[in-house]
């Protein structure tokens, strides 16, 4: 009772896109997917209308690289609203305070309209401080002038076009999640992280930005580059930390191996069929079993947390200093210097001097993040699994609707469930703790193309997981009997 | 066998938004062609506008 009845005509009611009729054939998932990529990048290039591109700052800094979009475009508010809308829900689902029973459909059309409303609420909430407070996207004068609409038309002009963007954003993730491959968040993750992964490898010093791992690495070797003999404590510093970038490699290559590996680490609880004897199965449960998403949560909330730092930073001028300092956009000091993460390793690293701040400070810094992504990793993973339908209640139903038992174990989902409680909680709790210290390790130590712990671990993740699916996809393809069995028809 | 029955419907659960198999009948459904399409026609008026004005 409550609040779902008062909800329900607004709920059902949001738009959505059409389900497609039937089987879609492998390559026009392919195509839909290549062309919701396509549109994304498009996008991420025009420049929204009104915005006086000299002075602006991106207020997502950072956090850019898992949040996708980009600064300044009709995407600028990237998957940030999907993300924190996605953060209230889990939260609210994770304490079951919803009471939406996800196996009933009528919930689930609820669920749905829910999920999008709040969105589009998340879309507002960040939109509107970053049009109209602080200097984030500054709107142009002149194009006010121009139109007789003055400052305040202007600024609604911007907030028009990222909110259109936002919404926009949403409706390419469902186009992919219901007629393509993976889901389209995923794939705008990837997209922004393997373009910055690849500019950090090969961009060259044409391109105006700062040179690629192997071109300047060329330029050492070749000589054309000065850099400062070996045999000394600056050379091995340069090579390792400066120029030649080798700790960012090793962590970059480290990361890859690592998830690659945690992908496989599994305890497999081996399933015999109640009716056909010899039909073994066995359900795996995978040390990262939540996946790496939630950690996106995580990374979402501390953006969020520096964002409204940073909005009243730039609107609150009597700002006490113990609640933050801040010197060209970033926290110097106070309780949201603290509470920001370690992005790079001038973030951390004092006696390179890329940092002011004591170092008792950074300790302080460095241990928060630690306990904010390890304990903040675990709790999201617990959420995430109740909420995805992977808990152990979800799991022993699906196994007994599937016909199969544990051997030596009654045929009961209760029993069933006894078995998964003894593994699910506890591997759930230390893969998600490792995924965080994972994370931030990565970016004390830093990684190819800045592009972050969390990004690098999610690229692998999500890839390795597109892989799978597309292989079970071409299985289901060569023999369409599996579709039965996967069940997906 | 099992997954998806039941009138439940796994989604992918890959993402951080999750699609259901059930609808509303009320629920506006929008072709996917017609976002795509959307989304280029918006795209190429914004980058109108910003010639126009320069």
């Amino acid at each position: 009772m409550g609040w779902k009845e008062t909800a329900e005509p607004v709920l059902t009611r949001m738009p959505s896109v059409r389900r497609p009729e039937g089987h879609v054939p492998f390559r026009r998932k392919l195509g839909w997917t290549a062309g919701v990529l396509v549109l994304y990048f498009f996008l991420t290039n025009i420049q929204l209308f009104g915005l006086d591109a000299g002075t602006q700052s991106d207020l997502f800094g950072r956090f850019r690289s898992i949040l996708a979009g980009s600064q300044g475009s009709i995407l600028q508010l990237g998957i940030g609203p999907i993300v924190t809308a996605s953060i209230v829900l889990q939260l609210l689902g994770g304490a079951d305070l919803l009471g939406l029973d996800t196996d009933d459909p009528r919930d689930q059309v609820l669920y749905q309209g829910l999920q999008k409303l709040l969105v589009v609420a998340m879309i507002c909430l960040t939109g509107l401080p970053m049009v109209f407070a602080g200097n984030f996207l500054p709107a142009d004068p002149g194009v006010g002038q121009a139109l007789g609409i003055g400052l305040q038309g202007v600024q609604s002009l911007l907030f028009l076009q990222i909110a259109v963007g936002g919404i926009l954003i949403l409706f390419m993730d469902e186009i992919v999640s219901k007629w393509g491959v993976g889901s389209g968040v995923g794939l705008f993750i990837i997209a922004g992280v393997s373009q910055q992964l690849v500019g950090g490898l090969f961009a060259w010093e044409g391109l105006g930005g700062t040179p690629g791992f192997f071109p300047t690495w060329f330029a050492i070797l070749t000589g054309s580059q000065d850099i400062a003999s070996p045999l000394t404590a600056e050379g091995i510093q340069a090579l390792l930390l400066g120029q030649g970038q080798l700790l960012a490699l090793v962590t970059t290559v480290l990361i890859f191996a690592i998830v690659v590996y945690a992908e496989s680490v599994r305890v497999e609880i081996p399933l015999s069929h109640a009716r056909v004897k010899g039909a073994r199965g066995r359900f795996p449960v995978k040390l990262i079993y939540a996946s790496v998403l939630p950690m996106i949560l995580v990374r979402a909330l501390q953006a969020n947390i520096q964002f409204a730092g940073r909005i009243l930073n730039s609107t609150w001028n009597a700002m006490p200093g113990w609640l933050g300092q801040y010197s060209s956009g970033q926290p110097v000091s106070g309780l949201f210097y603290y509470l920001a993460p370690i992005h790079t390793r001038n973030d951390w690293m004092w006696w390179l001097a890329g940092t002011s701040a004591e170092p008792w400070q950074i300790m302080i810094r460095v241990g928060l993040d630690l306990t904010i992504m390890v304990i903040g990793g675990a709790i999201f993973a617990i959420f995430w699994v109740e909420t995805t339908g992977m808990g152990p209640e979800s799991t022993a139903q699906q196994i007994q609707n599937s016909g199969m038992q544990i051997p030596g174990f009654r045929r009961n989902p209760q029993v069933i469930e006894k078995v998964m409680e003894r593994y699910i909680p506890q591997v759930t709790v230390i893969g998600g703790a490792l995924v965080g210290l994972l994370a931030v390790g990565a970016n004390m130590l830093g990684t190819i193309g800045q592009v972050s712990g969390t990004g690098l671990l999610l690229t692998v993740s999500i890839t390795y997981k597109l892989y799978e699916e597309i292989a079970e996809e071409q299985l289901m393809e060569m023999h369409p009997m599996m579709r039965q069995m996967f069940g997906s028809e | 066998m099992s997954g998806s029955q039941g009138g439940g419907g796994l989604m992918s659960s890959a993402g951080l938004v999750r699609y259901f198999d059930a609808e509303d009948r009320n629920a506006i459904r929008i072709d996917p062609k017609t976002v795509v399409a959307f989304g280029v026609l918006f795209g190429v008026l914004v980058q109108v506008l910003n010639i126009v004005s320069l």
